[in-house]
């Protein structure tokens, strides 16, 4: 960042820098509900990823896309509604508007993501925006993952209209969540973590039928 | 408990039943046994049950007169205990299991011994059309007395009144081509487009696919219709790309080819849903499917004849005969006679014949009926009676003879002597309406069809019919219009389908029809026995005509005055017929009456359905804060604010008694004005806004001005809608040049993110800034108090220095070993840090505040704690003192208002209107009781002069209102007309018990009024 651009924003590393307790969104419900066990008849699995690093990105997508190539080695998705990824499927960047973009990275690399991001861009104007506790990021897998969603979201999850690699912003039961679809047999949820709670106990509700079961 | 073990009407052979399954069942308190495959109806007519239910206005005997969706008077109510009572079914629909526990809906004490059946009786001339609207609306106060009998004497069946067991969902489903009806258009349909490779759902609401084919007497490929069917599902069966639904009703057609279906998923097995490997399955879904074109496959409904007493039970519409026979192996009576209008409904009497039992006689209102369905009937020596029809029948709870006479349908008049036959089922057709509810729920007006004599529907963009639906009945049309609609389907969504083979089906020659809805008597209509249009509503052709008289004569007004096609019946038997009556009484053609609106639903939905999993605790979300877990454990009452669920106080138990919320309120706040308290506010509403012109953007958005605000500092900050009145308020802070954290009310977030987006992109989109809630990402800790300083020092490295950290500053630090953002911003008037810190964090620094703050007398305090404190201070709640009329002036926040400003701002032209202008707008007011015990009510009416006329001029009301524990006393924040020039003045509250209130107009400001508190 250069000295001129050092005051235009307040740069700040929200995560502690020795051990403190943390808790996911979905800590509360964990407790509250408890976490069905996956079993040999679960036909949908659920995972948190909890404690990943979550930044949202509005700017201009050309230089965006150059600063986000510079630092993270892949660019932004060039198509609405789809997602670009690393190899190792850690670190990712979803479209979420014509000028907003969510990149997910493990936990602990945001800040230096966000400061790596700033010098990149030298002084062209683009929010960096830490949501990292605001939200969370949750797995569905097994034969039935496709059939729960489709009982909590208008939205077509067909595999010709929900292809790998695609994202979306969207209705699910009476509140909105990001939906993607990363690989073949996986499907990931970002939730807000004040509707979390709701969403989580939805997804038991509608999963009881199928056996669900929570990893970790 | 009485036994039948017989089955007097059921064949020894035939029909699609599975007699190695015996099913038992009780209706109406007896017993009696049926088969799997059975509806209900059919093991009703298989034991010789006659009389199923009372009618609905003059409480006549009724027996089944269908075999499906359109029948009008087996409505049953289901269910062997209080949980499972089912109202509403129709026993055509219902599939027998074993178990089943069903009662007629109407009828007290019974249907066979009907107590009002005494009004029908002395009945007609008593009850005309529009009778309860003449008798009983007077005197207008009784009505609701009148009402509890009349419904309960016409009952309608009745809701459980215990929770049900049973769960219930929804399915969002999307498909190239919805396929409404597995009939032989709907198969041929399917196939069609399964086999292009098409996304399909195929629907039909029963238990089997296949629909007419399942009880037709023709051949395709030269086997029996129905093994065809078997052939086509099984491939359909085997498709990926094919959904098949079965005991699904599609029940409305929604805007956008939005169309819901119904699937009943365990109402066959028994009455609720059975458990499989430990799990309860769903009861019913409803498939919310949105399609990319939709064909109706509906077939048609045969229309009964309308002639007297054809309300009597045995008196059945011919197809029913024919699938009571062919499907379910069941003969409804022992002599029948057949009165019908056309070839079609022959098939009948040939079905009766081949049963073994004896027909009657075929009453043909045509002169010289010669289709081969004809010959065939007079080839087996059936007498067929000529230019005729049954213009009455006999019986009282069965059918005991049918009057026959020469008719001339077109004068409508009796044209020769009658003669009675003796028989014990009369069943009749008056040709075939096909089903175009589902067409008329996309508000198209359907047209009228001579050559079919039925209304076939308008269809709009995306929909087709096929088959039945739109006239074609012939078997073989029915399956080449079936795979020609699904190609034209196809090509509409740029796709393709091939033809495919169809199987061979014979061609029946058939007669021309004639038309004959309502039979002539040799009395007038007025003057002849009742003659039924719609049996559920009771509704006879008489009072169709009567209406008329009267001066109804658009058919919308004739439908509203007789109840014609009304509830859950929708006019699915007696809508045309009613047409053609009042088309003939007012001398119009029937398409001239045209038709009334079908509107969903199709057939009743039950509300499980319907609200699927949106119900008890997933009614609605319920958003929590990262704090939630601390509050619950520590016995916090919640109060709903939006969707969140806030803590709204903290009750105690001292000496194993509960605080009352007055007693916990009063500790709270005094805690707050003498120690320290702490409130979890982190859902108020959070938006980060970037960009070089966020500045420019705060000042045309906000009323004040924020040119000059400096990073490190915050300000209070007023929202106004373009009309001028207050939205919003909350402060903001300046993170750095280019960067603010905006906090709006907690109700108003997305409202006022909104707001931003809409006129940053419509208005301004010049300005380069952007705008991310980050409600969720900061948790906010309120820690105010005189103590506050204090504790906070024990654990943060910020410099907490009265000048170093002033008033309206924030400052960047750590809290508990947290990275947190503090704002000295106070809503309690008191010294207060409100601490932001990642949300994932929160907890911890919470509970590191409760060991540190137990010295200091910590207090956790909630939302009407908070209200208490902020209204002493005479600090405003938008929404609660403001309604969208009050302008910042009339709150008298003149110094918020930046009118100076280089550039215009959302409001600033609506407050020079003469209306915002005037100085007698109710502004807003402290009011002190004059009595200190009392608290005002809000929304209590404010009058200058008590001693006034009824009607008082009013002249403002209470928003805000508590008692105080600090001032010992109630006071209220409240708006009043010129309030602001009447200090000192006093008001009154005329209350609904006879009290008036006295109280003084003061300030808005009861504590502190230099603000010296939080500024230590």
């Amino acid at each position: 960042m250069s000295e001129q651009t050092a005051t235009w924003y307040n740069l700040y590393d929200a995560r502690p820098q020795v051990e403190v307790p943390a808790e996911s969104p979905l800590a509360w419900s964990y407790h509250h509900s408890g976490r069905p066990a996956v079993g040999e008849k679960s036909r949908v699995v659920l995972r948190e990823r909890d404690m990943a690093g979550h930044l949202i990105l509005r700017g201009g997508a050309i230089v965006l896309d150059e600063a986000v190539r510079q630092v993270l080695g892949f660019g932004l998705p060039g198509r609405p509604n789809t997602l670009t990824r690393d190899e190792s499927g850690e670190r990712s960047v979803q479209w979420l508007s014509p000028d907003e973009w969510l990149v997910i990275v493990p936990g602990g690399e945001e800040f230096a993501l966000e400061k790596r991001l700033r010098e990149a861009l030298g002084d062209a104007h683009t929010a960096i925006v830490n949501v990292s506790g605001g939200q969370t990021l949750i797995e569905l897998s097994g034969e039935k993952a496709r059939e729960l969603l489709m009982k909590s979201t208008p939205y077509d999850v067909h595999p010709e209209a929900f292809p790998v690699g695609k994202g979306v912003t969207t209705v699910f039961a009476k509140a909105n969540l990001i939906l993607r679809r990363p690989t073949e047999e996986r499907w990931e949820l970002v939730l807000r973590r004040s509707f979390a709670d709701y969403l989580y106990r939805w997804i038991l509700d509608a999963g009881a039928e199928y056996a669900i079961g929570v990893e970790g | 408990m009485s036994q039948s073990l017989k089955q007097p009407n059921r064949l020894k052979e035939g029909g699609r039943i599975d007699r190695a399954r015996r099913l038992s069942f009780t209706y109406n308190g007896k017993t009696y046994q049926g088969h799997a495959g059975d509806t209900l109806a059919s093991a009703l007519l298989a034991n010789g049950v006659d009389v199923v239910n009372r009618s609905f206005k003059y409480s006549r005997p009724r027996g089944i007169v269908a075999a499906g969706a359109e029948e009008p008077n087996a409505l049953v109510q289901l269910g062997s205990n209080e949980a499972a009572q089912v109202p509403n079914v129709r026993a055509t629909q219902q599939a027998l299991f074993d178990g089943l526990v069903a009662r007629s809906t109407n009828g007290w004490p019974n249907v066979q011994r009907d107590a009002m059946s005494l009004v029908g009786k002395l009945g007609g001339r008593f009850m005309p059309p529009g009778f309860y609207y003449k008798t009983f609306m007077a005197p207008a106060s009784m009505w609701m007395t009148y009402e509890k009998f009349i419904r309960k004497g016409a009952g309608l069946g009745r809701s459980p009144m215990e929770r049900d067991p049973d769960s219930y969902d929804h399915l969002n489903q999307h498909c190239d081509l919805l396929v409404i009806g597995a009939g032989p258009a709907g198969l041929a349909a399917a196939l069609t487009a399964a086999r292009a490779g098409a996304r399909v759902i195929l629907c039909d609401e029963q238990e089997e696919l296949g629909g007419s084919l399942l009880d037709s007497r023709e051949l395709l490929d030269d086997r029996p219709a129905a093994q065809w069917a078997e052939q086509a599902v099984a491939e359909l069966a085997e498709c990926a790309n094919v959904t098949l639904l079965p005991r699904t009703t599609a029940n409305g057609y929604h805007d956008h080819h939005f169309v819901t279906l119904h699937e009943r998923r365990t109402e066959h097995l028994g009455e609720t849903a059975p458990t499989v490997d430990g799990v309860r399955s769903t009861r019913s879904r409803m498939h919310r499917v949105r399609a990319g074109q939709v064909l109706l496959a509906t077939g048609a409904h045969e229309r009964p004849l309308v002639y007297a007493g054809n309300d009597v039970p045995g008196n059945l519409v011919a197809g029913a005969v024919s699938t009571y026979i062919r499907r379910y192996g069941v003969v409804p009576g022992n002599r029948l006679v057949l009165s019908v209008s056309n070839d079609h409904a022959y098939r009948a009497a040939l079905d009766w014949d081949e049963a073994g039992r004896e027909v009657v006689a075929i009453v043909d209102a045509r002169r010289h009926p010669d289709g081969e369905l004809v010959e065939q009937a007079r080839a087996r020596g059936i007498r067929i009676i000529e230019g005729s029809a049954v213009i009455e029948a006999k019986g009282d709870k069965r059918v005991s003879g049918a009057r026959v006479a020469t008719i001339d349908a077109e004068a409508f008049t009796v044209t020769g002597q009658a003669e009675t036959l003796a028989c014990d089922t009369i069943a009749s057709s008056g040709g075939y309406s096909p089903v175009i509810h589902l067409a008329s729920h996309t508000g198209a007006r359907p047209t009228w069809n001579e050559e079919i004599l039925g209304f076939v529907p308008s269809l709009v963009k995306g929909v087709h019919a096929a088959g039945s639906a739109r006239g074609v009945h012939d078997l073989a049309g029915g399956l080449a219009d079936g795979m020609a609609k699904a190609r034209e389907a196809l090509t509409a969504l740029g796709r393709s389908a091939d033809a495919i083979e169809l199987p061979r089906a014979d061609v029946i020659r058939e007669g021309q029809a004639c038309a004959l809805y309502q039979v002539p008597h040799e009395k007038p209509t007025l003057r002849a026995p009742k003659q039924f249009v719609d049996l559920q509503n009771d509704v006879t052709a008489a009072a169709i005509e009567l209406a008329t008289r009267e001066g109804f004569e658009s058919i919308e007004h004739v439908k509203r005055y007789t109840a014609m096609g009304f509830g859950t019946d929708q006019g699915k038997l007696g809508n045309i017929n009613g047409m053609a009556i009042a088309a003939r009484c007012l001398g119009k053609s029937i398409p001239e009456v045209g038709t009334t609106v079908f509107r969903p639903n199709y057939t009743p939905v039950t509300f499980g359905a319907i609200v699927g999993r949106h119900c008890r605790d997933l009614f609605d979300p319920e958003r929590y804060t990262a704090l939630h877990q601390w509050h619950v454990e520590h016995g916090a009452e919640f109060e709903d604010v939006g969707q969140w669920k806030r803590p709204w106080y903290f009750p105690r138990t001292v000496d194993g008694k509960k605080e009352s919320m007055d007693e916990a309120v009063a500790r709270e706040c005094l805690a707050v004005r003498e120690k320290v308290g702490i409130l979890d506010a982190s859902t108020l509403g959070k938006i980060d806004i970037q960009g070089p012109d966020a500045r420019e953007f705060l000042g045309r958005i906000y009323t004040n001005k924020w040119a000059k605000l400096a990073p490190g500092r915050a300000r209070y900050g007023l929202m106004c809608k373009d009309d001028g009145m207050l939205m919003d308020d909350g402060t903001t802070s300046c993170l750095a040049e280019n960067h603010f954290l905006m906090t709006t009310t907690t109700g108003g977030a997305a409202g006022v993110m909104e707001w931003l987006e809409l006129w940053h992109q419509t208005e301004w989109p010049e300005l380069d800034v952007t705008f991310t809630s980050v409600t969720d990402q900061w948790a906010t800790m309120t820690v105010t108090g005189p103590e506050a300083r204090k504790l906070l020092g024990e654990i943060t490295d910020i410099d907490l220095d009265r000048d170093a950290f002033k008033f309206m500053d924030w400052r960047e630090g750590k809290v508990a070993d947290v990275p947190a953002r503090v704002f000295r911003i106070s809503f309690t008037g008191e010294l207060a840090y409100e601490i932001n810190v990642q949300a994932n964090y929160a907890m911890h620094v919470w509970k590191t505040l409760f060991e540190h703050g137990e010295k200091y007398g910590l207090t956790p305090y909630g939302t009407e704690t908070m209200h208490v404190l902020r209204a002493e201070k005479g600090f405003i709640i938008a929404g609660q003192d403001t309604d969208g009329s009050v302008t910042p002036e009339d709150l008298g926040m003149q110094w918020a208002i930046g009118y100076d400003k280089p550039n215009s701002w959302v409001g600033k032209r609506a407050l020079s209107r003469p209306d915002t202008r005037r100085t007698d707008r109710k502004q807003l007011v402290g009011l002190r009781p004059k009595d200190p015990s009392v608290v005002l009510e809000e929304g209590a009416q404010i009058v200058f002069d008590p001693d006034h006329a009824i009607p008082m001029p009013m002249v403002g009301h209470v928003t805000s209102s508590y008692y105080s524990p600090t001032l010992k006393s109630g006071f209220a924040l409240a708006v009043v007309k010129g309030g602001h020039q009447r200090m000192g003045e006093t008001v009154y509250l005329p209350m609904v018990d006879g009290k008036t209130h006295a109280a003084e107009i003061v300030g808005t400001i009861f504590v502190d009024p230099k603000g010296e508190r939080q500024n230590v």
